[in-house]
């Protein structure tokens, strides 16, 4: 690892955007996320890393209220996004998820065109007044996911038609489609190959500018690489949180040192 | 020896092969079964196939070739004006059969001696009454010719026997003796036995599709005899059907075809919705709890008899139909109608479109939903513009086979519908369809050569043309716009 470009990394923000305190996830009885407090950033990529069955996918799950879907998981604690409880009543948690966008481990296209894939969100949130409007979006979305050259020829064809990495691009479309404020991305690169991830890669530095990325990755070489803070995760416990580099020259918790080490995971 | 005990003898033969082949190869092996090329068992079932595999198939093939070549035989001693007419030699070898099996009997029960049996003279001895002592019933007394046929057919049988016996069981010692000689440790028995396996499966398979072509053909021939004595242009476009068996019949397929598309139609109309938004929430909405009660209740219908949803037809449907919607509102008077039919077996089809669609939508993966719903749409909005059109070949499918299911239905429209072959637009009159005709077409007195009687054959097929085309487009639609999930 190049420690001294980790080392280089500064952040382009300081301001938070999402902040989480004492956030408690049960799933039945398994008590999955254990009082995690975190403030994640505008405009930077965080990461999550840990071990297998951490928490960590949990915990970003709690973001967008993915967790809802499943029957019995349960959350508890305070989630804010600029300042406002998400876990609030009067907050419907379908209009959370368009701002909270979520690209997931894999790729999964709708069986529509690759048009189509990407119109999905605004035709349903009703974010485009005419169809000129709408092929607009969905070329800046494809432009911004760095699909549109590959794609634009064939948006009629099956979406599900593309290379395992053009089909992670066109999910990273689709999820930007709605302009989300924040973007989640569960592995987003663990059923692509080096290439494609470093595609997908590149992307996401690129997307820092707009959006507050949130990425859970199995990779610390992919958490140092795109990542500007890093977060390590262990049994359901958030161990350590800070910017990567520091996190990865000179970790504090023991847990860390090790893990980053490869003693354990 | 008879076919039961050959059988029986040749499976001990069996048995005892399979423990002497796996004694052997134990034995040839020093008693340690690592030398062996295959596990102790495999030597053994190596021995027992080749001891029962061919001297069952020469059992198999001499039971089905015998009797028919004794009765060419045989059929040489009758006169010949009874030989060339299909019918009378059949009636005639009849005879001789039941001759032959009453001496058979008389012998065997110790009615009359093996030597008495064979020195019968058809003009001195009382043939009939003597067999009728062993319970054989004869229609009229026993000619010359038929009792020296009988006769004759009983040296031949007994002579078959004989030989089917040395064969077989010559066959079996055969195999036995050969493959007891091949079990050595370097034998690749476990080979030998999984190949006879894989020829099991292939004939399985093979006798599933022989059948169906033997159907075709069968129903083939019968509807070419038909169209030699009816025309084939009056048979589907003309469209009175009134079969006369005294001749000038009018025969055309179109009211019953008519009759068979209009109920089906309907019986979809019904199933379809019902059965499709049964899935969608038994798939999608209902808990795992509800889910285990209500699924097997809704497949619980298919499990009815079709003709008790006859019954419910005739009893409680008709006449509900007919007395709160058709009189007041002038339709007619009728309580079988089309309407009627196509309810209830609407009723029959929602658990074949329900179950079918709810595997297909269960089998859409979970990343496809999470992928929408992450996106910011409802649980609805999934299920239509995500779920669904990821399911819609399945659904498709599954629709089109409900379809040949209706199409194919008989009792509920008998019972509900009525048998009368008309061309008419009003859901409330009695009507009926394609399979109904062929029942009454073939059910009491007929003349199987009558054009009347024929005609059966002919709607048969064109039935069967049908529901397979509608089978095949079904399964092209599946495979043609699945989607390949990882």
């Amino acid at each position: 690892m190049d420690d001294a470009r980790l080392t280089e990394r500064h952040l382009s923000t300081d301001e938070t955007k999402i902040a989480a305190k004492g956030v408690q996830v049960y799933y039945g009885d398994n008590h999955a996320i254990k009082d995690v407090n975190v403030d994640i950033l505008d405009k930077t990529v965080t990461a999550f890393i840990g071990p297998s069955g951490c928490g960590k996918s949990t915990f970003l799950r709690c973001l967008n209220r993915m967790n809802d879907t499943i029957d019995i998981a349960r959350v508890e604690g305070d989630i804010r996004i600029d300042g406002e409880d998400i876990y609030d009543k009067r907050v419907d948690p379908v209009q959370l998820r368009a701002k909270v966008g979520m690209v997931f481990q894999k790729p999964n296209p709708f069986p529509k065109s690759i048009y189509d894939n990407v119109a999905y969100g605004p035709k349903i949130h009703g974010l485009s007044r005419n169809k000129a409007e709408l092929d607009e979006i969905v070329e800046k979305s494809l432009r911004k996911a760095a699909l549109w050259n590959e794609a634009k020829d064939r948006l009629q064809e099956p979406g599900t038609g593309l290379s395992g990495g053009q089909q992670q691009r066109l999910c990273i479309a689709r999820a930007i489609a709605t302009s989300p404020e924040v973007l989640l991305m569960d592995e987003p690169c663990s059923a692509l190959d080096p290439i494609a991830t470093a595609q997908v890669e590149e992307l996401i530095d690129e997307l820092r500018a707009q959006y507050s990325v949130v990425i859970v990755t199995h990779s610390m070489q992919q958490a140092a690489r795109v990542s500007q803070r890093t977060a390590f995760f262990h049994l359901g416990n958030l161990v350590e949180y800070g910017e990567t580099g520091h996190i990865f020259t000179n970790p504090e918790d023991p847990r860390t040192e090790s893990y980053i080490s490869g003693r354990i995971g | 020896m008879p076919v039961l005990w050959i059988a029986l003898t040749v499976l001990a033969l069996a048995a005892v092969g399979f423990l002497v082949g796996r004694g052997r190869a134990l034995s040839t092996a020093g008693g340690d079964a690592r030398k062996l090329h295959s596990l102790p068992n495999y030597y053994g079932w190596n021995v027992a196939l080749f001891v029962l595999v061919p001297s069952l198939l020469t059992l198999a093939a001499w039971i089905l070739i015998a009797p028919t070549m004794i009765e060419g035989r045989v059929v040489s001693l009758i006169s010949e004006e009874v030989a060339a007419d299909a019918d009378a030699r059949n009636l005639m070898m009849a005879d001789v059969r039941r001759v032959a099996a009453g001496l058979d009997l008389a012998v065997a029960q110790g009615v009359m001696s093996a030597e008495e049996a064979s020195d019968l003279r058809a003009g001195e001895n009382d043939i009939r009454g003597r067999l009728a002592e062993v319970g054989v019933a004869l229609g009229d007394n026993v000619t010359t010719a038929v009792l020296a046929a009988a006769q004759r057919y009983r040296v031949l049988s007994s002579a078959s026997s004989l030989w089917m016996t040395i064969a077989v069981l010559g066959l079996a010692g055969l195999g036995f003796f050969y493959a007891w000689r091949r079990t050595r440790p370097d034998y690749r028995a476990r080979n030998v036995v999984e190949r006879s396996i894989l020829l099991l499966l292939i004939l399985c398979a093979s006798i599933a599709i022989l059948t169906t072509l033997g159907i075709i053909l069968s129903m083939l021939f019968e509807t070419q005899n038909f169209f030699s004595q009816y025309p084939w242009q009056d048979f589907f476009f003309s469209t009175t059907w009134s079969p006369n068996f005294r001749g000038n019949s009018d025969l055309g397929i179109l009211p019953l075809l008519w009759g068979t598309l209009y109920i089906s139609f309907i019986a979809l109309l019904v199933s379809v919705p019902i059965g499709l938004f049964a899935a969608i929430y038994m798939s999608e909405y209902a808990g795992p709890r509800m889910r285990s009660v209500a699924k097997p209740m809704i497949e619980v219908l298919a499990g009815i008899p079709t003709i008790v949803y006859g019954l419910f037809a005739l009893i409680t449907v008709g006449p509900l139909l007919r007395d709160y919607f058709a009189q007041p509102m002038g339709f007619g008077q009728s309580s079988s109608s089309v309407m009627t039919a196509g309810i209830v077996m609407g009723i029959m089809l929602i658990p074949f479109v329900s179950s079918l669609s709810d595997d297909i939508i269960n089998a859409v993966p979970q990343t496809m939903r999470d992928g929408s719903l992450g996106l910011g749409a409802t649980h609805s909005e999934t299920i239509r513009q995500v779920v669904l059109p990821a399911a819609l070949p399945g659904i498709v499918g599954a629709v089109l086979l409900a379809a040949s299911r209706a199409i194919g239905e008989t009792m509920i429209v008998v019972l509900g519908a009525g048998a009368a072959a008309r061309l008419d637009l009003n859901p409330f009159e009695a009507m009926t369809t394609v399979t109904v005709k062929i029942v009454s077409q073939l059910t009491g007195d007929t003349d199987f050569a009558a054009p009347e009687t024929l005609v059966a054959f002919a709607l048969g097929l064109t039935l069967f043309v049908m529901t397979l085309g509608l089978n095949v487009l079904a399964l092209w639609i599946v495979r043609r716009y699945r989607e390949q999930y990882e």
